[in-house]
């Protein structure tokens, strides 16, 4: 028996700083790309994990450009996985996706982004910090 | 991202071009806002975008209300395959007046 193929792994820690947010979507994209995704998937998942880095300096670190956020990009059997572990504030869950899609309040719309684009999230608080996952598997389109 | 703002007749057509995230949003935000009030149209060409996230998104939102609060006209023109791909997430595509060129956002009443 063979040894399992090796996979595309990818690990940033970024500080919270909105500058940096760019070199993320730059490298996201063409990894999206590498797994299979098409150029209109590869633009919704650099803009989800764009989106989730943006909540954590936000709300987490409440703008401040001093936290650090360790972001794992790992491509899974059947697609995409993304974890992302920050020491900010932990996530009010009762916020977590409040807002009703096309309506016209400009609150809440990435958190709806990351839910639409990807296929699995979960947010958890731990003592290592708080940690996102999600994932997105290659057959399924958003 | 860079900004910038031209008069033609009775209207300020405002060109972005670049990013617009959480550190460009601000000044997006800002410009918008303050351009606003000083023409009875405000055209947005969004054909040069080539990111713009969900705080420039709620930036158009605001924006738009803010038109409707002082009896001004809020339109778009040029969306790039970003835009077209977040309104196209948000569904909020159906609440704004978007118009394929500048000669169409600007000839509309």
């Amino acid at each position: 028996m063979g040894d399992p193929p090796r996979r595309l792994q990818v690990k940033f820690e970024i500080p919270s700083d909105a500058r940096y947010l760019p070199v993320v979507r730059g490298a996201i994209g063409p990894l999206a790309a590498a797994i299979g995704w098409d150029e209109s998937e590869c633009r919704a998942i650099t803009l989800a994990v764009d989106e989730a880095l943006a909540n954590v300096i936000r709300h987490a670190y409440h703008s401040r450009a001093d936290g650090l956020i360790e972001l794992e990009c790992r491509e899974i059997a059947d697609g995409l996985e993304i974890t992302m572990l920050d020491n900010g504030d932990a996530p009010d869950k009762s916020k977590i996706c409040a807002r009703e899609l096309g309506c016209d309040q400009p609150g809440g719309l990435g958190t709806h982004i990351i839910k639409k684009v990807m296929d699995r999230v979960s947010y958890e608080a731990s003592p290592e910090g708080n940690r996102f996952v999600a994932s997105k598997l290659l057959r399924k389109t958003s | 991202m860079k900004i910038s703002i031209r008069d033609v007749g009775d209207a300020k057509v405002v060109e972005v071009e670049g990013d617009v995230d959480l550190g460009t949003s601000p000044v997006f935000r800002r410009t918008l806002f303050e351009t606003l009030p000083l023409a009875a149209k405000l055209a947005l060409n969004l054909e040069a975008i080539r990111y713009i996230d969900s705080s420039g998104i709620a930036t158009l939102i605001e924006v738009l209300k803010d038109s409707q609060r002082l009896n001004k006209q809020f339109v778009l023109f040029g969306l790039s395959p970003a835009v077209q791909e977040v309104f196209r997430l948000t569904h909020v595509i159906r609440i704004f007046r978007v118009f394929a060129t500048e000669q169409e956002a600007l000839e509309t009443a």
